[in-house]
């Protein structure tokens, strides 16, 4: 019997939707044992009854659920809370729904600045009232999805990796528990390290020295004076079996997209101690808390700071 | 706020400052008792994290301790003190928390009676500021 698989998505752009899809050709041998019951972005299954019937939202039951994106207002929270119920095995997929992704960027802004910025503090835009009418509201802040229900399975990444939705997939059919990378992402760099001290920052729109050429060859972007965010970064995002990490395949830095190595660990304060140890001065990093939070900034790790 | 009995961590290096702290105590000198000493080997293997976590569970204040500069056993572990010191500076506002309650000093092992006056005025300016908002 085919296993019953229900998603629904939240405050996400869809790229982790995307990687469904991109899972490719194991995904052909997936398909019979999977069976989809609620999935707005590839069938058309509506909450309230397919002719708006009914009253009430409803979600159908469910093996496994999977849920993308943070939690940001009212109807996202509802519908979180209606999902845990309707399903036995809870997967929070992507870093949206694992430690709140960009949008969560904004939990250092109060609601009402938002407000301004968006509908009247925008010079393309023609400044008008916050519109209101029959949208759910905002809630005060940006959640990833552990802090409002109970999650069983992390699948973190920005997107995250098919490898990995697959390997989870493969794990949830068999039973055998399923365990994200304890590693960094440097543990998993080929790049070289001199351990030298670095002075100057370099922006990111500058290139890396060495494209092209065999990355064992290439020195350690942060050794070059990038902010590479590496050191503070789960590993994996290279593929289950620790490949070359994503970014650095390409020669750019690591953008810390997989999150923080613990769900207590906080990457700004990992990432100004490891930059403070080679002698770069803090004070030339900018925005540091965005800067390293940029995609964890759920769970209290960005916060509107208390005017001075 | 007259009650307010402010909790100090300190970090204190193995060779200057734990030996002023002995010092200190040999020599019967008083000081508050407020502070919980913690012994590290040297005050450049006090990462931003201890500090930082201390804040944000219970510490009212943190004091790093180390030799002075040119002085350090191992070179210039203290001069890495001082840099992780000047992020974890910039890293208290991140955190809601007021600049006064860090502080790296330098206690040579001879000055015992400076470990005293450093942990009273590290105290008192503690007390000042009044409990930690993470308590």
């Amino acid at each position: 019997m085919p296993v019953k698989v229900a998603q629904e998505w939240f405050a996400i752009c869809g790229g982790c939707e995307v990687t469904v899809l991109d899972v490719g050709e194991p995904l052909l041998d997936l398909l019979p044992e999977l069976e989809f019951v609620h999935m707005p972005v590839i069938m058309d299954h509506k909450l309230f009854g397919q002719t708006g019937e009914n009253t009430q939202a409803d979600i159908p039951e469910a093996d496994v659920g999977i849920l993308t994106g943070g939690v940001r207002n009212e109807e996202n929270k509802h519908l979180a809370e209606l999902m845990r119920s309707r399903v036995n095995t809870l997967i929070a997929m992507g870093s949206c729904a694992c430690y709140g992704g960009i949008p969560a960027l904004a939990n250092q802004l109060m609601t009402e600045e938002i407000y301004e910025r968006v509908y009247r503090g925008n010079s393309t835009t023609d400044p008008g009232a916050t519109p209101k009418g029959p949208i759910p509201a905002l809630l005060d802040r940006v959640y990833a999805l552990d802090e409002v229900v109970k999650v069983d399975i992390k699948l973190p990444g920005c997107p995250t990796t098919p490898d990995m939705f697959t390997a989870a997939v493969l794990h949830l059919l068999k039973g055998t528990p399923f365990a994200l990378s304890t590693k960094s992402v440097c543990d998993e760099c080929p790049t070289i390290r001199e351990k030298k001290a670095v002075s100057t920052l370099k922006r990111p729109l500058e290139s890396v020295a060495g494209v092209g050429d065999d990355l064992k060859t290439v020195r350690c972007f942060m050794e070059q004076g990038f902010l590479c965010q590496g050191p503070a970064t789960r590993g994996g995002c290279g593929g289950m079996e620790g490949g070359v990490p994503r970014c650095v395949r390409a020669y750019m830095p690591c953008r810390g997209c997989y999150g923080p190595l613990s769900d207590t660990a906080n990457p700004m304060v990992d990432m100004m101690g490891a930059l403070a140890t080679i002698g770069l001065d803090p004070k030339q990093i900018p925005d540091r808390a965005a800067q390293f939070n940029r995609f964890a900034g759920s769970n209290g790790r960005l916060r509107v700071l208390p005017k001075r | 706020m007259d009650t307010f009995e402010p909790l100090i961590l300190v970090y204190t290096c193995y060779w200057c400052s734990y030996t002023a702290a002995d010092l200190a105590g040999t020599s019967r000198i008083q000081y508050p008792p407020n502070v919980r000493i913690i012994r590290v080997q040297c005050s450049g293997m006090v990462h931003p994290n201890l500090v930082i976590d201390a804040l944000t569970n219970g510490a009212d204040g943190v004091l790093m301790c180390g030799c002075h500069p040119g002085d350090c056993h191992y070179l210039e572990g203290n001069l890495r003190a001082k840099s992780r010191a000047d992020a974890i500076d910039l890293m208290l506002a991140d955190f809601a928390l007021e600049p006064e309650r860090f502080r790296l000093e330098w206690v040579a092992a001879s000055e015992g009676p400076r470990f005293a006056q450093v942990m009273t005025n590290m105290v008192e300016q503690v007390r000042k500021v009044g409990p930690s908002p993470y308590k």
